[in-house]
């Protein structure tokens, strides 16, 4: 029942210092994650030294300059480059955020990049988000109506589009639900802050007509009541949004449909 | 390579026995008691301090007076309560073996009702001197 | 290594090992997951049709969600309006080289579009009486030009995300079958021409699929990254496009590039149209509103085209702002605080981090930005993918639909019109699942592929993955951005276009020493990359010899040697076809359809195109 060894991969070793650019004027030191299922060795930590000059602001920038200009095998997610796909989500200097609109001048010393914590690891810095996925899907994220549909629109009001604000943004990039630690320990079971977060959009929408059956399915002791109001989501979350609110909502309105 | 034990798709395992469409009960009771343990627990702290230095008689005349015993019996109940979710909670979140965790919540249980029903036994019987 | 299922395909063996493959039969395949390949899948979905959506990214990755200013329809909710006038505004825009058929079908076909988004939960903004909210957009009028139309439906300046986010729910509600993360690497086209399917690589074990379709569906977007700066994502690599031009197909008006006026100096992400909708304007250095110069009634909303040629006309006459006047301000600091909150919070955020700019006091550095590719795929409204073939240029290539930004159907034609591209995907979308509906029996039996259906694929794949020349991927790609960046750009002169002709052959020349250091199997990036820059640099060679050939002035292309339009001449869609050997391009036409598809309008006769 106990295990008394450290699973197998986890022991991170140091790895390579890749050599410095020539004739920078100013360079940043970045200490980055590797793992490569193929080569059969444990992870590492590699050294790299950005020319800041030659390359943007941003530590996708950074990324993106190491992997065209030193090291091609660095493995990264990326895409829009502007916060809105979600795809370069990663643990920078102890914080999970995206990698794309982080800047390097507000980090100080070494830059230290990790995958998204508590998650397997394809490679590098790309971690499997199967299980997030999945957890997504299961609060069935589409509007559900009975109500005859309309010919034009639904008819929805001001005030009530203005409820979706702060929700709908989310990018499911899984910073949040990967910085909570009740996620870490229970991510089979509790459905986390980002899944948790849509399922309230949903809860939320004036349109929608499953908002019991959306609750019935949540109430349960693991999927929403391993949250324990520990704050990470919203404090990691790169786009402002606020899941332990939206968490805290979704308990309120199973408190108060049975009260 | 031997394949895996359990093959299922990510949603079959995500949305596995359904919800329990419970444990609001307990998140509502645990806020309940919560609120409840701030002015009990002052009290329960002030009938302590009221007790210090006083010999077993005079301790005993004042936990068995009906104010006092009152506040006391609604204090160990609200904690006892309060604990036991609590307990549950973190058992639940950290033990994931699953004869291991039924074991140690019905412990817990078992635990929190026999130190319960002894503080409301001692508090009864100073009252009523049975 | 993961296991990769049933080897029971031919695996041929190229450099010595062979490559196991694992075989899927579907329906319909649709290749791309944006707002085009997710509405033809869940049109498909719904008709009963076994459905796969592959795509390179998870779906909500996908750049559609990068769009921000909305979706355009005739809904009439902000006062009158009418299909029609939506029509004449797009033909206009596209300074008439858009298929008049095509672009009443999604000009009439838009607000259906628009009110299943809306029942399928995409949370637009909304007016005070609950009706869906639209903002005026660039070279949106009403009554055939006469005023300013609000037509543009929105969510915040978020549109593309909500609706991207709203079509994966609803592919999630018809359990569609994804293949995430697979990146196609060739089409499967038989000897008399069919397409029958697709051969992809997965990118999280490195193990081969082949796909064979009834319908193979391309809605792999654009090409802006052949750009050195553009607003599009890094994925954005037009992999559809190229995987046309190698089937031997031609690709259509490819010299029709479109640069926004609004992308942010330096960073070059975008700053939506519907900034300009709501009130902002540009400045140059002198403080004036030059664009009332240009464009004296549409003023800072004339058509994208010609807002872009307006700032580099004031840039390079010195009018540029900043230390080396090199780019223009964009003043949204007038607006009320609470509306940027409410309709514009995207750019706000945006500015923020990638300007250092608080908008509601500082203007915004901008910069005319490479943003979309009117060129793609030929189609018609169907969404069937054409080509020229015995004098017919309206041969439909059986088995292949193109959509979205990848297709060029036409209805953009020489320029797009902003919040038209995302009623293009929604309404071609839905078009070409309607008619996969109709010409497809669900579950028919699917013919033997051909026996070398995989080698193709295959033998490109193992070239690149043992790619060992002197050139990194990355300095390749780094070079054919800066060609088409300095010989392609906003305005272009014969000499300018002869010269990067050469230097982008040269690059394109330059693939048979590309290196690949990454030669695992399991997620190497490298190698997609590198097959990504291929893909890119052939659309790179065929962009611009098509804009070297085309010697008039219309929409995007603006030739300074031949600068008015030449409908005399050159009326006509441009097709080019690549050869893979030399990257010789070859050029041909279509005629422009200049009829509509129904009595209920009349064809909108060219005119002199003036905001």
């Amino acid at each position: 029942m106990v295990q008394f060894t450290l699973p197998k991969n986890s022991k991170i070793t140091e790895g390579k210092t890749w050599p410095r650019p020539v004739g920078a004027r100013s360079q940043r030191e970045y200490r980055i994650y590797r793992w490569n299922p193929e080569d059969g060795r444990n992870p590492r930590v590699d050294t790299y030294y950005v020319d800041t000059g030659d390359c943007g602001p941003m530590v996708l920038d950074a990324l993106i300059w190491i992997k065209n200009n030193v090291d091609a095998t660095l493995t990264f997610r990326r895409s829009c480059r502007e916060g809105i796909c979600g795809s370069c989500s990663m643990n920078i200097d102890g914080t999970n955020t995206l990698a794309c609109t982080k800047a390097m001048s507000d980090i100080g010393g070494p830059i230290r990049i990790y995958p998204l914590p508590h998650l397997p690891v394809v490679k590098d810095l790309v971690p499997d988000l199967t299980n997030f996925y999945a957890q997504h899907a299961s609060i069935q994220p589409w509007l559900q109506t009975v109500s005859p549909t309309p010919q034009k629109e639904w008819k929805q009001s001001h005030e009530d589009r203005q409820k979706l604000d702060g929700l709908y943004e989310c990018i499911l990039c899984a910073c949040c639900s990967t910085a909570c630690p009740s996620y870490w320990w229970n991510s089979e079971r509790f459905l986390g802050p980002a899944a948790l977060l849509q399922a309230h959009r949903f809860i939320m929408d004036s349109r929608d007509e499953a908002t019991g059956q959306r609750l019935d399915n949540l109430e349960d002791p693991f999927r929403l009541y391993r949250c324990h109001t520990i704050m990470n989501c919203t404090k990691a979350c790169p786009k402002h949004l606020n899941p332990a609110k939206a968490i805290a909502e979704i308990k309120r309105m199973l408190v108060e449909r049975q009260v | 390579m031997a394949g895996p034990k359990h093959i299922r798709t990510p949603l079959g395992r995500v949305l596995g026995r359904g919800a329990a469409k419970s444990g609001t009960e307990h998140f509502w009771h645990q806020r309940l008691t919560a609120v409840a343990n701030v002015p009990l627990t002052i009290a329960a702290l002030g009938i302590l301090i009221a007790l210090l230095g006083r010999n077993q008689a005079a301790a005993a005349q004042i936990l068995g007076s009906p104010a006092v015993s009152i506040i006391m019996l609604l204090f160990v109940s609200s904690i006892i309560i309060h604990m036991r979710i609590g307990m549950a909670a973190i058992i639940e979140d950290y033990v994931h073996d699953e004869s291991a965790k039924l074991t140690l919540l019905m412990a817990n249980t078992f635990f929190t009702i026999a130190v319960g029903l002894a503080a409301v036994y001692g508090l009864l019987k100073l009252s009523f001197g049975l | 290594m993961a296991e990769n299922g049933k080897n029971d395909g031919s695996a041929p063996a190229i450099n010595g090992r062979a490559y196991p493959i694992e075989d899927h039969a579907y329906d319909v395949v649709v290749i791309g997951a944006g707002g085009a390949g997710l509405r033809a899948v869940v049109g498909c979905s719904e008709a009963g049709l076994r459905t796969a959506c592959i795509t390179k990214v998870f779906p909500t990755r996908s750049h559609t969600v990068a769009a921000q200013g909305g979706i355009a329809a005739a809904l009439g909710n902000m006062g009158e309006d009418d299909w029609r006038w939506h029509m004449y505004d797009t033909v206009k825009g596209s300074d008439w080289l858009g298929d008049q058929d095509a672009i009443e079908y999604m000009c009439r076909n838009a607000p259906d579009a628009v009110y299943e988004l809306e029942h399928w939960g995409l949370p637009f903004s909304r007016r005070e009486d609950g009706k869906i909210y639209q903002r005026p957009f660039g070279g949106m009028t009403t009554h055939y030009g006469k005023g300013t139309a609000q037509r543009t439906c929105a969510a915040a300046d978020r549109t593309g995300h909500a609706m991207l986010h709203t079509m994966y729910g609803q592919a999630l509600r018809h359990s569609t079958e994804f293949f995430i993360e697979y990146f196609a690497i060739d089409l499967i086209v038989d000897d008399e021409g069919r397409c029958r399917g697709v051969v992809a690589l997965n990118l999280e074990d490195g193990s081969i699929h082949r796909f064979s379709a009834q319908m193979t569906v391309i809605a792999t977007g654009g090409y802006g990254r052949t750009y050195a700066s553009c607003t599009g994502a890094h994925t954005q690599t037009g992999d559809g496009n190229a995987m046309v031009l190698r089937a031997g197909l031609p690709l259509q008006d490819m010299e029709f590039v479109q640069f926004h006026p609004t992308g942010v100096y330096g960073a070059g992400v975008l700053i939506t149209e519907g900034a300009r909708g709501e009130g902002a304007y540009l400045v140059n250095s002198e403080g004036e509103r030059f664009m009332e110069r240009y464009a004296p009634s549409a003023k800072d909303l004339a058509s994208r085209d010609v807002v872009s040629r307006a700032m580099t006309i004031e840039i390079r006459e010195g009018r540029g702002v900043g230390p080396k006047k090199d780019h223009i301000f964009l003043h949204l600091d007038h607006l009320d605080p609470q509306i940027l909150a409410e309709r514009l919070p995207g750019i706000t955020e945006s500015a923020r981090i990638f300007a250092g700019v608080d908008l509601t006091r500082d203007p915004v550095p901008i910069l005319p930005t490479v943003h979309y590719n009117m060129g793609g795929i030929a189609t018609n409204y169907h969404g069937e993918a054409l080509t020229k073939k015995n004098g017919n240029s309206d041969t439909v290539v059986p088995g292949m639909m193109a959509l979205g930004e990848a297709a060029c159907v036409s209805v953009h034609g020489a320029n797009r019109l902003g919040s038209n591209s995302l009623i293009d995907l929604v309404v071609f979308g839905r078009a070409a699942a309607h008619r996969c509906a109709e010409i497809l029996a669900p579950n028919d039996k699917h013919p033997e592929l051909p026996k070398d259906s995989a080698d193709r694929p295959l033998s490109r794949l193992d070239k690149f993955r043992h790619a060992s020349g002197g050139t990194p991927t990355a300095q390749l790609r780094n070079k054919m951005q800066h060609v088409m960046q300095n010989n392609c750009a906003v305005f272009r002169t014969g000499e300018v276009l002869e010269e990067g002709s050469q230097l982008i052959h040269q690059v394109f020349n330059g693939i048979d020493d590309l290196r690949v250091s990454d030669r695992s199997l399991i997620w190497n990036s490298d190698l997609v990359e590198t097959l990504e820059f291929a893909n890119l640099i052939e659309q790179a060679v065929v962009t611009m010899d098509s804009a070297v050939n085309r010697t008039e002035s219309r929409g995007a292309h603006a030739r300074e040697d031949f600068p008015d339009r030449d409908d005399q001449n050159w009326m006509k869609h441009t097709l080019s076809w690549l050869d893979l050997a030399t990257g010789k391009v070859t050029i041909d036409y279509r005629p422009v359809h200049t009829y509509t598809l129904t009595n209920d309008v009349a064809y909108i006769e060219p005119k002199k195109r003036v905001y």
